[in-house]
C-alpha cells in the first residue's frame, strides 16, 4: 500500500504539534554552537528545516549508547527487564539511516528478536526527508539507499519550495495521515513533475561517486595484498569513532553493575577495532595487530554484510568520514581501492 | 531525551562533546561538529567518558574515620570537624603547617576558590597540584623567558602550518585531537620532524624521527641552534628587536658544536643539520613538547632551551609560529591561570609583590601571606619530618602518581589530619581522617582551559550521586564555617570574582562563553575577542630573555648494577591515575595489566619472552610487571606507564628534582629488569614456544 | 552457511533473559577447576557441545559448555576453571548459592558422523569438559571403538581423572600426557600430538573431536588431515569472546560466522572454506 499527498509547509507545524500530543516527538534541533542534534523536542519552531544532510545518526534511539537491559533486586531475587515501550515520531532523519534501520532489522529481528530493539522499533514512526542538498561526504547515490528511498520507509516527505511531497509506506503512517487528512490534499501533475526534478538536481550534486561492489570484488580477487592494509591502518587511533558513528555498526558489551541493592545488567556499545574486543581468559589477544582490526571493520561491511544480509554494512551516509581522526573511512578507502582498479596494478598504499 | 554541550573530562586538548541524558541519567555521548579542536571527532576517551559517572564506586556520603575505619557521616558533621581541626592547628601551629592539593581536574572556579581559601581563610600559600608533577618546568621556564608560560597558538592553525616540530610528546595518544590536526596539516604539505627515543605512533608519519638519548634534551637543542648560527639562519632583525642577553648565550652556544652533541644525543650530525635548516628556513614553524621535556632534573633548562630556539628563528609572535607546550590534563592550564601554585595569584600575579597582593587583599578583605609557600614535594618533605600537620587534598591522587611512594606512604602518615575530596575512593583516601564525596563533571557547571588557552564552559547535565556536592560548593560552606563568609550564587559569580582579579581573564563571564566555544585568554576586556596567538608585537614581559643553559647529564645514568634507562608516561587507553578510565569497561579491557616496554634484543639477552612476568628494580624499590617487546623503544631503555596501583610504577621513579622548578624527574631513572618465570622442567627436548603457549593457554 | 543442526534457544520474549538454578553439588578437580551441578527452575534441553551463558549478577556472563550428558532436565552440569572476575566469582559460590544461565547456545556435535566409525577424542585441559558428554554417549551406546588423547599442565591439572578410570574400565583407550610431570608420574610426558601412534585407529576410517587451546587445536587437525582423515570428520568446538552467545554482540564475529550461533562446534573444512581469520587457521 503507497500513498502520496501533499501537505502545504504552513500545516507542518499544527500536525507535528499533535503528533507531538501523542507521542515522544524527536527531531533535529540546533544548538547555539550551531551544531545540529536530534533529541525531544519541547517547542515545535525550534526544529531545524534547515538541515544539512549529514545528520547524527538516529542509531541511539534503537540500540542506545548505554541500556539498561536487566535490573535483579538482590532482596527479593528478582529480574526485570526495562524494555522501552514509549510512542515516538522520529522527524527528519535522512534516507540513508532509514536504509540502515531496515538493514538492521533484518539483522535484529529476523532471527532471533532482540526484544529491545524490537520495541524500540515498532514504537517509533519514522518521517524522513529527501536530501535535496547532499553534503560532500554523502555517497548513498550509489548504494541505493538515498538521497530519495523507492520503498522501506515510514513516511517520506520531499521539500518542493512551499509544500512537502508526503509518501507513506505502513499502516501505521497512513493512518497518522488519514486522521489529519484535512491537513493534506491529493498531488498534482505539477508536483509530481517538481518532485522529479528536485530528485534530479539532487542527485546532479553528489560529489563522491563511491562503487562498493567493485570494492568488494577487488578485494575478493585477492588482489589487495596487506601492505595496504597496513598502511591504512597505521593512522588509526583506535578510538572507535568509526563504529559508534555508523549506523549499521552494532556492536555491544554487556557489563553488571553492583548497587547497594539492585545489580544492573546494561549493555553499551562497542567496537572491533579495539583490541581488548576479542581478549580471551589469560589476556590473550587474537587480534593484537591492528591491521586484523581494521581489515576485520572493512570485510565485515563489504564482505560478509553482503553475504548474510544482502546487503552492504554501509549505507553512504559519510559519517565515518567526518569522525575518524585518522581519515580512515569507507569513501576514501574505497577511493583508494578504486584507483588500484584503474591502474590495474598492487600499489602498497602511501600511507 | 536532552543533549549538552559540555567539554571532555580527560585530556588538554578540551574537545567539544554532547552528554545524551534521559531521566537524570547519561546514555550516551556525540562528538560537537563544529567545536575548533575536535571537528567532529573524539579519542576513545572521550567517546566513553559518560561511563564512569554512573560507576557504583562514586563517593556519596561524607565519611569520617572513627577507630581507624572510615564510617559515613553527614555534612555538618564531616565540615564542622575540618572546620575545627583546621582552625586548631592553625592556631596551634602556625597557618603554614597546613598543605593543600587543588586539582587539574577540576574547574577554574573551583581552583579559584581553593586558592581564595587557602590563602584568605586558612592564610597559606602552601597551595599546589599536581601540574608540579607535568609542567610546572614550563610556567617557569617560559615565563623566564617571554613572561608567560602557555601555548603561544591555536590548535586550528596546525593545518597551515608547514613545519611541526614535535619533542618529548608522543601526541598521538596524549592529545589525539591534536595529532588529528597535525596529520592533516602533513596531508597538506607540512614537514613533520619527530624527537623521541621511543618510535612512537606519530614518528612513523615523521619526515625526519631523531631517536636522542632521553635526558640528552639539551644538547640537542644546543646543537641545532648551534647549527642555526653557523650557517646564518638566525633571524638577526628579531633577536635584536625584541630579546635580550642574546651574547652572553651566545657564548655557551659554541660550545656545543655538532660532534660534541652528537656524542651525547647518540643524532647523526647530518640529520642535525637537516632538521636546524628545515625548521629555521620556515617561518610558518610550530615547536611542540609535552612531559619528555618537562619530567627531567633539566626540565626548566629543556624549556628554556626550546625559548631560545624560538627566538634565535624568530618562529614566535605569529599565528602557526611558536612555542606550544601541550598540556596534559583537561584543566591544568586552568588550574596554573588560577593561581593554585604556592607562589602566584591567580593570572600569575607574584605573591610577593606587594601591589598584586594589596589588590586580592582589598577585595577579599583579609591580610595575605607574603611568603611563597611550599610545593607538593616540599610539602611532603616536610610531613616526613613532621612539620605539616594538616593536608588538604581536592581531587588528586598523590599515593599514585607522586615519585617514590615508599617515601611519601610514610610522610602521609605522619600528616595529623587528612581531608580527602573525590568522585572515587583511592589510593590516598587510605590516610584520609575525612572524605568528602565531590561531583563529577557532567555534574556541575563551571569552566575548564584548554591547553590552547580556551576557556570552555562546562554544563551540568545531571546531578550528583548521593549527598555528592560539586567542589566550589564544599569550599564554600567549609569557609563559612572557618568564619569567613563566601558566597556565590552560582560558578557565573565565581568567574566575575576571577575576572575582576585577573587581568588575563578580565573580559571571561560565562555569558559571553555560551555563545561560542570559549574564549582564548589573554582577554582583558569584555569586548575582547580573545587571543588566538600570543607575543604578537611584544613579549608579555616586554624583551624575550635568553637564557642561558647547559647540559647536565641524568641524575641517575645506568650503571652496572641498574643498566636500564627507565622512561615512564601514559598510555593512550588510561589516564592519569586510573581513577576514572579504569571504571570504563572499553578502556580497562585493552590495558588491564601494567607492563613494561622493552625491546626485544634486550629481552632476548635477559631470556625474556613476550608476555612474561618480570620484576623491574632501582635504588628505591622493585614492581612485578608484563614484560612487552616492542621494537618502538631503543636498546638500553624501558617504558612503564604510571596508571596501575598494583604495580605503581613511582615505587621505582627517582625523587630528584629540578632546582628551578622542583618537578621530579619522571622521565629518567637506571632500572634492573630480571625475568620471574623459569623455564619449566620437562625431560623430552621441545621448542620453549611452544611449550610456553601451552602454559599460557591452558584452556 | 545455512546451518542445518541448530536448535533455537526457546526462551519466551526476551533471548537475554537467563532462568535461576541452584547449586546443588560443587566437586574440586583440580586446584583451578570444579564441577558445579546445577538444578533449574525449569528444564532445558541441550546437547554435547552446546554451551549456555552462565552468569552471577553483579560479576557478568560467561560462556560455558555443558558438562552433562545431552537431555532435557532441570539437572545440568558445568566444569569451570577458574581464570578471572566472572569465574573467580563463581568459584566462590557455595552449595546452595544461585548462578544463572541462559541457553542452550550453538551447534551440537554431529553424531551422527560417528556412525560406524572409531572415534578420537582429542583434549586439551579443561576442553575435556563439552568432550565428557560425547565420550558418555558413546559409552552408552557401546558399539563405538573410542580413543581418548588428553592433554594437561601437569598430573596435579588433569580435571576428571577418576572418570577417566572409569572410562578405561569401559573399553576407552585413555591416553593421558602433561607438560610438567611431577615426580611420580609414570605416564606420557610433552603434548598430546606428539602421541599419536597411540591412539590405535585407523585415522582414514575414523572421526575425530578436539577441544583445547587453539595451538592444540591447530597443530590437531592440521597433523589428522595429514594422516588422511577427511576434513568435514575433524571436528572442534571453538572459543571466543562472547557476550551475548546470541550473534548479536559481534564479539565472536569471525569469518562470516559468529562462533556462537553458528558454532562453537565446526569442522576443519568450515574453518578452512570460512576463513575464521580471527582464530589464525
Ligand atoms: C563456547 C565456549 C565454551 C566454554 N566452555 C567453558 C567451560 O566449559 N569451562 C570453562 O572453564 N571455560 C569455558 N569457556 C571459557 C570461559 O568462557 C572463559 O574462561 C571465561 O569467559 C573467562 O571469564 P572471566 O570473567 O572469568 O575472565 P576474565 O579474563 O576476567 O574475562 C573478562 C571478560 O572477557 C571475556 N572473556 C575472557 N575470556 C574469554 C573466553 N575464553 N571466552 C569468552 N569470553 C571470554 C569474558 O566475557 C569476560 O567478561 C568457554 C568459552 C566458550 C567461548
Ligand atoms: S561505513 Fe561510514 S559511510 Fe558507510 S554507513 Fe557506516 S558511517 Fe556511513
Ligand atoms: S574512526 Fe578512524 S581512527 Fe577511529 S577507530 Fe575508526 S578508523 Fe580508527
Ligand atoms: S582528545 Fe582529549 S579532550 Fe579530546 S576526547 Fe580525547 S581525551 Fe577528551
Ligand atoms: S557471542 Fe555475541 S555475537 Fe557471538
Amino acid at each position: 500500500m503507497k500513498r502520496e499527498w501533499i501537505l502545504d509547509k504552513n500545516h507542518l507545524s499544527y500536525w507535528l504539534r499533535q503528533l507531538r500530543n501523542q507521542m515522544q516527538l524527536i527531531a533535529p534541533m540546533r544548538d547555539q554552537v550551531g551544531d545540529i542534534v536530534f533529541k525531544q523536542v519541547e517547542h515545535i519552531h525550534k526544529i531545524e528545516l534547515n538541515c544539512p544532510s549529514l545528520l547524527p545518526s538516529v542509531k541511539e534511539f534503537f540500540l542506545p549508547q548505554y541500556e539498561r537491559l536487566f535490573e535483579y533486586s538482590k532482596k527479593d531475587d528478582r529480574v526485570v527487564d526495562s524494555i522501552s515501550k514509549t510512542k515516538r515520531v522520529i522527524f527528519g532523519l535522512r534516507s540513508c539511516d532509514v536504509a540502515a534501520l531496515n538493514t538492521l532489522d533484518r539483522f535484529f529481528i529476523d532471527e532471533m528478536p532482540d526484544p529491545y530493539y524490537k520495541s524500540r522499533r515498532e514504537n517509533s514512526l519514522l518521517i524522513s526527508i529527501v536530501c535535496n542538498n547532499p553534503d560532500p561526504t554523502c555517497f548513498c547515490i550509489g548504494l541505493d539507499t538515498g538521497p530519495y528511498l523507492k520503498q522501506g520507509f515510514d513516511i517520506q516527505l520531499t521539500d518542493l519550495g512551499d509544500r512537502y511531497f508526503v509518501q507513506a509506506e505502513s499502516e501505521w503512517a497512513i493512518s497518522i495521515i488519514k486522521n489529519y487528512h484535512f491537513l493534506f490534499s491529493r498531488p498534482q501533475k505539477s508536483d509530481y513533475d517538481d518532485q522529479y526534478e528536485v530528485l534530479l538536481s539532487s542527485k546532479a550534486r553528489f560529489q563522491k561517486r563511491i562503487s562498493l561492489q567493485q570494492s568488494r570484488q577487488l578485494i575478493k580477487s585477492g588482489r589487495i595484498k596487506d601492505s595496504f592494509w597496513q598502511g591504512i591502518t597505521s593512522r588509526c587511533f583506535e578510538c572507535g569513532g568509526c563504529v559508534y558513528q555508523c549506523p549499521l555498526c552494532t556492536c555491544f558489551t554487556v557489563v553488571d553493575r553492583s548497587y547497594n541493592d539492585t545489580v544492573e545488567r546494561a549493555r553499551l556499545w562497542d567496537s572491533c577495532l579495539f583490541k581488548g574486543f576479542t581478549r580471551l581468559a589469560g589476556g590473550i589477544l587474537p587480534n593484537e595487530e591492528r591491521i586484523k582490526r581494521t581489515k576485520r571493520w572493512f570485510f565485515h561491511k563489504l564482505i560478509h554484510y553482503p553475504d548474510v544480509l544482502e546487503s552492504f554494512g554501509c549505507v553512504g551516509c559519510g559519517r565515518c568520514t567526518v569522525t575518524c581522526p585518522g581519515r580512515i573511512d569507507m569513501a576514501s578507502v574505497c577511493m583508494k581501492l578504486k584507483s588500484i582498479a584503474l591502474n590495474g596494478e598492487e600499489i602498497t598504499d602511501e600511507g | 531525551m536532552d543533549k549538552i554541550l559540555t567539554v571532555c573530562p580527560y585530556c588538554g586538548c578540551g574537545c567539544g562533546l554532547y552528554l545524551h541524558v534521559e531521566d537524570d541519567r547519561i546514555v550516551g555521548v556525540s562528538p560537537c561538529i563544529n567545536h575548533p579542536v575536535n571537528r567532529g571527532s573524539l579519542c576513545v576517551k572521550g567517546w566513553n567518558c559518560y561511563e564512569f559517572v554512573h560507576h557504583p564506586d562514586r563517593l556519596k556520603f561524607p565519611m569520617i574515620r572513627k577507630r581507624g575505619t572510615l564510617v559515613r557521616a553527614t555534612w555538618d558533621e564531616a565540615l564542622d570537624l575540618i572546620a575545627r581541626r583546621l582552625t586548631e592547628i592553625k592556631r596551634l601551629y602556625g597557618s603554614d603547617s597546613i598543605g593543600l592539593l587543588s586539582s587539574a581536574k577540576c574547574t577554574n572556579e573551583e581552583n579559584y576558590l581553593m586558592m581564595k581559601f587557602a590563602r584568605a581563610v586558612v592564610g597559606t600559600n602552601n597551595i599546589d597540584h599536581c601540574a608540579r608533577l607535568c609542567h610546572s618546568s614550563t610556567v617557569g621556564g617560559l615565563a623566564a623567558a617571554f613572561g608567560s608560560g602557555a601555548m603561544t597558538n591555536s590548535i586550528n592553525e596546525i593545518i597551515n602550518a608547514r613545519v611541526l616540530f614535535v619533542i618529548g610528546s608522543n601526541t598521538t595518544e596524549q592529545h589525539p585531537m591534536i595529532a588529528m590536526h597535525m596529520l592533516d596539516a602533513v596531508d597538506s604539505g607540512a614537514t613533520l620532524i619527530v624527537a623521541d627515543p621511543r618510535k612512537t605512533q606519530l614518528a612513523e608519519f615523521a619526515h625526519i624521527h631523531l631517536q636522542h638519548r632521553p635526558g640528552s634534551d639539551v644538547a640537542l637543542l644546543m646543537g641545532l641552534m648551534n647549527i642555526i648560527v653557523t650557517e646564518g639562519l638566525v633571524d638577526i632583525d628579531f633577536v635584536k628587536r625584541r630579546t635580550e642577553n642574546f651574547d652572553s648565550f651566545l657564548d655557551t652556544l659554541r660550545t656545543f658544536d655538532p660532534a660534541k652533541v652528537e656524542a651525547i644525543t647518540g643524532v647523526k650530525i647530518q640529520l642535525l643539520r637537516r632538521v636546524a635548516r628545515i625548521y629555521a628556513m620556515e617561518k610558518r614553524s610550530m615547536l611542540f613538547y609535552a612531559m619528555g621535556i618537562t619530567q627531567h632534573i633539566t626540565g626548566v633548562d629543556n624549556v628554556r632551551a626550546l625559548a631560545n630556539l624560538v627566538m634565535l628563528t624568530g618562529h614566535i609572535g605569529l599565528p602557526m609560529s611558536g612555542i606550544n607546550p601541550l598540556r596534559g590534563q583537561n584543566n591544568v592550564q586552568g588550574a596554573c591561570d588560577m593561581g593554585a601554585l604556592p607562589n602566584v595569584f591567580s593570572g600569575y600575579q607574584t605573591v610577593t609583590d606587594p601591589r598584586a597582593r594589596k589588590k586580592f587583599q582589598n577585595t577579599w578583605r583579609k591580610k595575605l601571606n607574603p611568603k611563597p609557600g611550599l610545593t607538593l614535594m616540599e610539602m611532603m618533605d616536610m610531613a616526613y619530618v613532621g612539620r605539616l600537620k594538616a593536608l588538604y587534598v581536592m581531587g588528586e591522587n598523590p599515593l599514585l602518581s607522586d615519585p617514590d611512594l615508599g617515601h611519601l606512604e610514610k610522610a602521609m602518615e605522619r600528616i595529623d589530619f587528612v581531608v580527602v575530596q573525590d568522585i572515587f575512593p583511592n589510593e590516598t583516601m587510605n590516610y584520609a581522617d575525612v572524605v568528602l564525596p565531590a561531583a563529577s563533571f557532567a555534574e556541575k557547571d563551571g569552566t575548564y582551559t584548554n591547553t590552547e588557552r580556551r576557556v570552555q564552559l562546562l554544563q551540568r547535565a545531571i546531578s550528583p550521586p548521593g549527598e555528592a556536592k560539586a567542589d566550589w560548593e564544599i569550599i564554600v560552606d567549609l569557609a563559612t564555617r572557618m568564619g569567613y563568609r563566601m558566597h556565590y550564587r552560582g560558578t557565573y559569580e565565581i568567574m566575575e570574582e576571577i575576572a575582576l582579579l585577573t587581568p588575563s581573564y578580565g573580559g571571561i563571564l560565562h555569558h559571553r562563553l555560551k555563545e561560542g566555544f570559549g574564549l582564548q585568554w589573554p582577554c582583558p576586556t569584555q569586548d575582547h575577542p580573545g587571543t588566538p596567538y600570543l607575543h604578537r608585537k611584544k613579549f608579555a614581559k616586554g624583551l624575550g630573555t635568553f637564557i642561558t643553559v647547559d647540559y647536565i647529564p641524568p641524575d641517575e645514568p645506568p650503571d652496572k648494577e641498574y643498566p636500564f634507562l627507565l622512561t615512564t608516561g601514559r598510555i593512550y587507553f588510561h589516564y592519569h591515575t586510573g581513577t576514572m578510565c579504569r571504571r570504563t569497561v572499553v578502556l580497562e579491557r585493552e590495558e588491564p595489566e601494567c607492563f613494561v616496554e622493552i625491546n626485544p634484543e634486550d629481552a632476548d639477552s635477559l631470556g625474556i619472552k613476550n608476555g612474561w612476568p618480570v620484576k623491574v628494580t632501582s635504588r628505591r624499590g622493585s614492581i612485578e610487571v608484563k614484560a612487552k617487546l616492542t621494537g618502538k623503544i631503543p636498546q638500553g631503555t624501558v617504558f612503564i606507564p604510571f596508571h596501575y596501583a598494583e604495580a605503581a610504577v613511582n615505587r621505582l621513579t627517582n625523587p630528584a628534582v629540578d632546582p628551578k622548578a622542583k618537578i621530579p624527574e619522571y622521565k629518567v631513572c637506571a632500572v634492573r629488569i630480571e625475568p620471574l618465570y623459569k623455564m619449566p622442567v620437562v625431560k623430552t627436548p621441545k621448542p620453549p614456544e611452544v611449550e610456553l603457549e601451552s602454559l599460557r593457554i591452558e584452556e | 552457511m545455512k546451518v542445518k543442526n541448530r536448535e533455537p534457544a526457546k526462551q519466551e520474549n526476551n533471548i537475554y533473559r537467563p532462568i535461576k538454578g541452584t547449586i546443588e553439588r560443587i566437586k574440586k578437580q583440580t586446584s583451578d577447576v570444579s564441577l558445579f551441578t546445577l538444578e533449574l527452575e525449569e528444564p532445558v534441553h541441550y546437547k554435547a557441545g552446546q554451551f549456555f551463558m552462565v552468569s552471577v549478577w553483579g560479576a557478568g556472563e560467561v560462556p560455558i559448555s555443558v558438562t552433562s550428558l545431552a537431555r532435557k532436565s532441570t539437572r545440568i552440569e558445568f566444569c569451570i576453571r577458574r581464570v578471572g572476575m566472572v569465574t573467580g566469582r563463581i568459584h566462590q559460590l557455595k552449595e546452595g548459592d544461585n548462578l544463572w544461565i541462559r541457553g542452550p547456545y550453538g551447534r551440537a556435535f554431529p553424531l551422527e558422523l560417528a556412525k560406524g566409525r572409531d572415534v578420537v577424542i582429542v583434549a586439551g585441559g579443561i576442553g575435556i569438559a563439552p568432550l565428557r558428554p560425547l565420550i558418555e554417549t558413546f559409552m552408552k551406546r557401546k558399539k563405538y571403538k573410542v580413543s581418548l588423547l588428553y592433554g594437561s599442565r601437569s598430573p596435579d591439572d588433569i580435571v576428571y581423572l577418576d572418570e577417566t578410570r572409569k572410562w578405561k574400565q569401559q573399553g576407552v583407550n585413555v591416553v593421558l600426557t602433561v607438560d610438567r610431570p611431577t615426580d611420580g608420574w609414570k605416564g606420557n610426558v610433552g603434548l598430546v600430538t606428539t602421541l599419536w601412534h597411540l591412539a590405535e585407529v585407523d585415522f582414514k576410517k575414523s572421526v575425530a573431536f578436539i577441544c583445547g587451546p587453539e595451538v592444540m587445536i591447530r597443530a590437531a587437525m592440521q597433523d589428522l588431515f595429514f594422516f588422511g582423515m577427511p576434513e568435514e570428520r575433524i571436528i572442534t568446538t571453538l572459543e571466543a569472546h562472547m557476550k551475548c552467545g546470541v550473534g548479536k554482540c559481534g564479539h565472536c564475529y569471525a569469518g562470516k560466522l559468529y562462533i556462537c550461533k553458528d558454532g562453537p562446534v565446526f569442522s576443519y573444512k568450515e574453518i578452512k572454506e570460512q576463513s575464521i581469520l580471527n582464530l589464525g587457521f
